[in-house]
């Protein structure tokens, strides 16, 4: 219970220079915290977009096909249940694949593929199929189809499921930060090796901001492609 | 992969194991704790509900290592810290999933329920606890595999657990340490997960199961 | 639905120009921009491990060779001696600070170690100048940085702890802090147990991270006794006991940079460079540099600059 009574310690000076020096920040805002920020976005970025290229054809194809809807669900399912830092050390024994970004960006695709590819495949299945017929008697082609009527209408619920694959891949690239990927999560690596309460909570606290940030952004796209949207369960 | 063996075969892999299994289940268990007792007090107040959910939904948007970072200069290191960080994590899902399964039982089927003369705790636990529960076991299962993933990177603030072989085979470069800390990690999920799910079809009503059915 | 065509095709797009905005960030996001102004000298990329005095070294090389006109990258922070030298191996650095004991027993996997600084870093030399790249270990700084064990100062008191002898007999109702890779390395825990074979720690509280988090963890309690080195400042504490070694149980570890040869032999200033900054530390100086960073919380890259400017290496 020791710690208890460091906690209570704690709470009693929360603006104790010992845990947050706000000199340490502003000087090294722009030198170490801006890079951090940018990195992290970067990675977080390139995952979702790499994920998004292969996910969205995938749904549609695997909407088409449903017989390979299961074994693709097994497969990215299995990927999202293996925790992050054992991907990363998987990741990292392969031989030619070093410690960097590259392992992470790999990781982090391949956790976000379940829910984009499952939430692509319900936004195409919740197009009604009167408005496909009216298209078809309209004279349109299945590729017109697909991206003139189908994934608009797809749309609100594939933006769900990019607001969650995003939030997820924030987070988990602060993880990523273990194998040199960059990232506010090195912020927060450092701060603990260092015991220097300032770094850990700089970077905790950005790095929770930045996915709470993205998730807003997401959840009001989202509710704008949805005017009808009611309150919605989880 | 002989390799891999050995490392499973050291005398502290066990003592690994325990720890993280021992971290998750506690974890889950005083979430669950802390969770439900809030959802339900919430049931019947549209305001609350919608407040427990945001407060959940900002919750499930940190990143798990950043709470487990962040109670490190208050709590300091060792296991008590990861168990209080992961019990935060572990809230979330729960309280989302619980808040709003309790809510949205269907009004029609309440006031059926009072036209029959039920009292409100029997409208509890013979009506809206049973049609919310796969809603709420789809959140403690949602939680569990969560926990036990967060539960590697205790290692980092000490509070041990199978992440500890990770680190190690990466600091040696030792891959046969590495894949066994990973797979071992990685099967310990699967397994919660498929658990779960199991638990989850256990704790369906029968006439919610076919009603899913026809549902699909 | 015109707007929502739109909306589907902006997202490649948006993709694409966010991509190139970020698109500048390289490797470890967070140890401060590259230097670019170095001239139009030849590009050395240095590596580093994960603790204090590593950055600390790992800075002063840099820039060191920067000031003299070489285009530096750092790659500070690459974990433990093993990946270090892995990413040495494949070309991933092209040098980085390494003990003289460490790359014998860690690197090359030997048993033994000389029993002279001298004949360690000779030895060492000899090894990485043998393996396929060939690596140069230059002149080592003159200081050993070896292991302290240390107790609570009250857990000194209570069971009358002055040697590591002392140590061992009272091992087995103790906890001991410590870091991974000390416990399997052969220069670690078991260098301890094989001269006091008394060593039988009833706990053992890992804690990832070397420096800092071990000593906190002993002085808060999770441990009784850590694992240290001789060039942290922390050791100097009132409220910890080094235990005394008579029996010298471990290798030397004086610190050199160690350079792939084929990039020396293409830029052989920096031998004299590099040989400058090693020899003006000492034990002591080393302990101040790292007390700045660990202690007042200071940056190493600013701590590095700082002492460079003092010695006059750098002006």
């Amino acid at each position: 219970m020791s710690s208890l009574a460091l906690l209570l310690q704690d709470l009693s000076s929360i603006e104790d220079p010992r845990l947050v020096e706000w000199d340490w920040i502003s000087e090294n805002f722009w030198e170490d915290i801006v890079p951090a920020i940018q990195g992290h976005i970067y990675l977080s970025f390139v995952s979702v977009a790499i994920a998004l290229a292969i996910s969205l054809p995938t749904g549609v194809l695997v909407s088409r096909y449903r017989k390979a809807y299961p074994p693709v669900t097994f497969v990215t399912g299995l990927l999202y249940s293996i925790p992050s830092l054992a991907l990363f050390g998987i990741l990292i024994s392969i031989p030619g694949i070093t410690i960097g970004p590259t392992p992470v960006i790999i990781a982090l695709v391949a956790y976000s593929l379940l829910i984009l590819i499952r939430n692509t495949v319900a936004g195409l299945d919740a197009v009604p199929a009167e408005t496909i017929d009216a298209a078809r008697g309209m004279g349109l082609t299945s590729s017109q189809i697909l991206f003139k009527v189908e994934l608009p209408l797809a749309l609100p619920v594939i933006v769900a499921g990019i607001r969650i694959a995003t939030v997820t891949i924030i987070g988990i690239a602060t993880i990523g930060a273990y194998i040199a990927g960059g990232g506010l999560g090195k912020m927060i690596f450092d701060g603990i090796n260092r015991g220097f309460p300032t770094m850990i909570i700089t970077g905790a606290v950005l790095a929770t901001a930045l996915a709470i940030v993205a998730d807003l952004l997401l959840l009001a796209l989202e509710r704008y492609l949805r005017p009808w949207a009611r309150r919605r369960r989880t | 992969m002989s390799g891999i063996l050995d490392v499973l075969r050291r005398p502290d892999f066990f003592e690994l194991l325990r720890q993280h299994v021992l971290l998750s289940v506690a974890a889950l268990l005083i979430g669950i704790a802390i969770a439900l007792p809030v959802a339900l007090v919430v049931r019947n107040t549209a305001l609350g509900a919608a407040l427990a959910v945001n407060v959940g939904n900002i919750g499930r948007a940190v990143p798990s290592l950043a709470i487990l970072a962040l109670c490190q200069p208050f709590l300091g290191f060792g296991f008590d810290t990861a168990l209080v960080a992961l019990t935060a994590l572990a809230i979330p899902p729960i309280l989302i999933n619980a808040s709003t399964g309790l809510r949205e039982v269907s009004t029609d089927v309440i006031d059926a329920a009072r036209g029959m003369g039920h009292s409100g705790g029997q409208v509890l636990t013979l009506i809206q606890l049973p049609i919310a529960a796969p809603v709420v076991f789809a959140g403690i299962r949602t939680s569990a595999v969560q926990v036990v993933a967060s539960a590697t990177l205790a290692t980092f603030i000490g509070g041990g657990g199978l992440g500890e072989l990770i680190v190690e085979g990466t600091q040696l470069n030792d891959t046969a340490i590495l894949l066994a800390g990973s797979f071992s990690v990685a099967v310990l999920a699967i397994i919660t997960e498929v658990g779960f799910g199991a638990l989850e079809k256990v704790f369906t009503p029968k006439g919610l199961k076919i009603a899913q059915k026809r549902g699909r | 639905m015109k707007n929502r065509t739109k909306l589907i095709r902006a997202i490649p797009a948006l993709a694409l120009a966010l991509l190139a905005a970020c698109g500048n960030v390289g490797d470890s996001g967070g140890s401060g921009p590259s230097s670019e102004e170095g001239g139009g000298g030849p590009t050395i990329t240095i590596g580093s491990k994960n603790f204090t005095e590593q950055y600390v070294l790992g800075e002063l090389y840099a820039q060191a060779l920067e000031a003299n006109g070489f285009n530096v990258e750092k790659k500070l922070d690459l974990g433990s001696a093993a990946l270090a030298d892995k990413a040495l191996q494949n070309g991933q650095i092209d040098m980085y600070p390494e003990y003289t004991g460490t790359s014998i027993v860690e690197i090359f996997k030997q048993e033994q170690t000389p029993g002279t600084p001298e004949a360690t870093y000779q030895k060492a030399k000899e090894l990485y100048a043998q393996r396929e790249p060939a690596d140069t270990m230059l002149t080592p700084a003159p200081f050993n940085n070896t292991y302290g064990i240390f107790v609570r100062k009250q857990v000194a008191e209570e069971n009358d702890l002055k040697t590591l002898a002392d140590l061992a007999e009272a091992s087995p109702k103790l906890a001991f802090v410590l870091f991974s890779e000390f416990k399997t390395r052969q220069d670690g825990y078991p260098n301890m147990q094989k001269n006091y074979p008394a060593f039988d720690f009833g706990d053992f509280v890992i804690v990832n991270s070397i420096g800092g988090p071990i000593y906190q963890g002993v002085l808060q309690g999770e441990g009784d006794a850590g694992v240290g080195f001789t060039t942290d400042s922390q050791l100097a504490s009132d409220e910890l006991v080094v235990m005394e070694d008579p029996k010298s149980i471990w290798p030397f570890y004086y610190p050199a940079p160690v350079v792939r040869s084929d990039v020396l032999e293409k830029s052989p200033k920096m031998e004299g460079v590099l040989n400058e900054v090693s020899a003006s530390l000492d034990a002591e100086t080393m302990r101040e540099l790292n007390a700045q960073v660990d202690i007042e919380q200071e940056d190493p890259e600013d701590v590095a600059s700082e002492y460079l400017e003092e010695k006059g290496i750098v002006d």
